[in-house]
């Protein structure tokens, strides 16, 4: 069975492009455009991992981050940050928060992500 | 009877000689007292326009003077103030005991930054006086929290820009290699030249934007994130290992000279220490021509860590050596070469050896070489 990963992005473009590359490696993915509607896919969807950003409108990715991992339900979905923000504050709180990894948009390829979400996946 | 009269005229003209004498003193008195007291009003002019508040504190701890300027920082008035002992006066508006610290230390300042409350932000200059009589410390208080609000404000705008800028560069780099792996279909060799050609340049600016980023960092104040205890050598290694596909591209030899004997551990921010070395590589592989030389040491030295990074690249210009740690300065016979560059990384290496309490230095020859040093202490 394919893996579902969700992505919470607010840009479309690089949503899309994620979307893109992880469907065509045979990914099941499910897209989240703010961090409401990340959050209640992370509970609904139930995704195998989540790709996580932080700038987000309404509730940013660090509530979201801290939210989920507070519901019993889904605290065991593995959460990876991908955000452009990246100064040792922001990751040192992401990475207290409970998140697995913490990617710099700008320094990862997509294919350097996907290689990121196998290490989790298996 | 004649010579009586005689007597008393010579008597009254001596008099009225001492009276003119007298008078004459009297004058001078009178032109010392009023050039005094005209000193004493262009000093206290001096003091009540000047910008920053002055204290004057006696020897036995009173406050003997204070500055119009003083009473606004202090938000009290000067009748509240003058007289009474620095050591035990207590304000509603603000906290002294930053500044009551820096004088029971009885070491003179220059410019220290105290914070007497939320938001305001003093530089402190004290200088002892000491005229016999009179002893005592003058303080003088500059207003810096205005200054602090604009240099956070600027700090705060560069660091958002350079996230806001990165987003469209992530787009940008995504496409690029999507389009590179394959993924959107084949694409033939001069498009691949092209699109790889532009890969690179968006690589480019995004390391820009990181330099930029580190900039910002070091005048935020906050750039020594983690230091901790740990060896030197293996960061160097690190570094060396991350810069491979450069070092083979480049065709230099870079060789890394161990310390014969274990080195002492040092107190280190690993991530800052590793960007330094890497800015001080990466300046050695872009300015050394091919077949080149880059020569790594680290040795200990009198309590010091000493990293040495020797090239044969084309040096520096002796005019513009005193520059060369300044931001955004780029050597003129390097801007020629064309090879890019910020002129932002030795301006962060010098800032992050700074932060470790080191020195940074270097010798160059224009066509023959550089060597740069820093030591670290143990």
């Amino acid at each position: 069975m394919s893996k579902k990963v969700l992505i919470i992005e607010d840009d479309k473009f690089l949503r899309d492009l994620l979307g893109k590359k992880l469907s065509s490696l045979g990914f099941d993915t499910v897209l989240a455009v703010d961090g409401e509607e990340g959050l209640e896919k992370i509970k609904t969807e139930k995704p195998d991992i989540v790709l996580l950003d932080l700038i987000l409108p309404g509730i940013n990715g660090f509530e979201v981050l801290e939210q989920a991992k507070k519901d019993p339900s889904v605290n065991e979905i593995p959460i990876i940050i991908l955000s452009n923000l990246g100064q040792s504050e922001d990751i040192e709180k992401g990475l207290s928060l409970g998140a697995k990894d913490f990617l710099v948009k700008a320094h990862f390829t997509p294919q350097e992500i996907v290689k990121k979400l196998q290490v989790f996946l298996s | 009877m004649e010579n009586l009269n005689q007597e008393i005229e010579k008597k009254e003209k001596e008099l009225r000689k001492i009276r003119l004498a007298f008078l004459n003193i009297l004058e001078d008195t009178q032109d010392a007292k009023d050039w005094a007291v005209e000193e004493k009003n262009k000093t206290m002019a001096v003091i009540n326009n000047f910008t920053d508040g002055l204290l004057v504190i006696d020897h036995e701890n009173k406050i003997e003077l204070v500055s119009p300027t003083i009473e606004k920082l202090f938000k009290e008035k000067k009748e509240n103030i003058l007289g009474k002992s620095i050591f035990k006066i207590n304000f509603k508006k603000i906290k002294l005991k930053p500044l009551i610290e820096i004088l029971k230390k009885k070491k003179e300042v220059y410019r220290k930054e105290i914070e007497l409350g939320e938001g305001i932000l003093l530089e402190m200059t004290t200088a002892y006086f000491d005229f016999g009589k009179r002893k005592g410390i003058l303080v003088v208080l500059h207003d810096i929290s205005k200054d602090k609000i604009i240099e956070r404000m600027k700090t705060e705008f560069v660091s958002i820009a350079a996230h806001q800028l990165r987003t469209p560069l992530s787009a940008i780099k995504w496409s690029l290699r999507m389009i590179l792996d394959g993924d959107v279909g084949s694409i033939n060799e001069d498009q691949r030249d092209l699109l790889e050609k532009t890969y690179t340049s968006n690589e480019r600016m995004i390391g820009l934007i990181n330099d930029l980023l580190n900039v910002t960092r070091i005048e935020e104040g906050k750039f020594l994130y983690k230091p901790e205890k740990m060896q030197m050598e293996g960061i160097v290694v690190n570094v060396i290992q991350d810069s491979e596909d450069v070092i083979k591209m480049k065709n230099v030899s870079v060789k890394f000279e161990k310390s014969k004997k274990l080195l002492p551990p040092v107190v280190i921010d690993e991530e800052k220490m590793s960007l330094a070395i890497h800015n001080l590589l990466d300046n050695a592989l872009k300015y050394t021509p091919e077949k080149g030389k880059i020569a790594i040491s680290l040795e200990e030295k009198d309590n010091e860590i000493v990293f040495k990074i020797k090239d044969t690249g084309v040096g520096i210009p002796e005019d513009q050596k005193e520059r060369i740690f300044t931001k955004f300065f780029r050597g003129s016979n390097v801007i020629k070469m064309e090879t890019e560059g910020s002129g932002l990384g030795l301006y962060t290496t010098k800032n992050i050896i700074d932060s470790h309490k080191g020195k940074i230095w270097f010798e160059s020859e224009e066509n023959k070489g550089t060597t740069f040093y820093f030591s670290i202490p143990v």
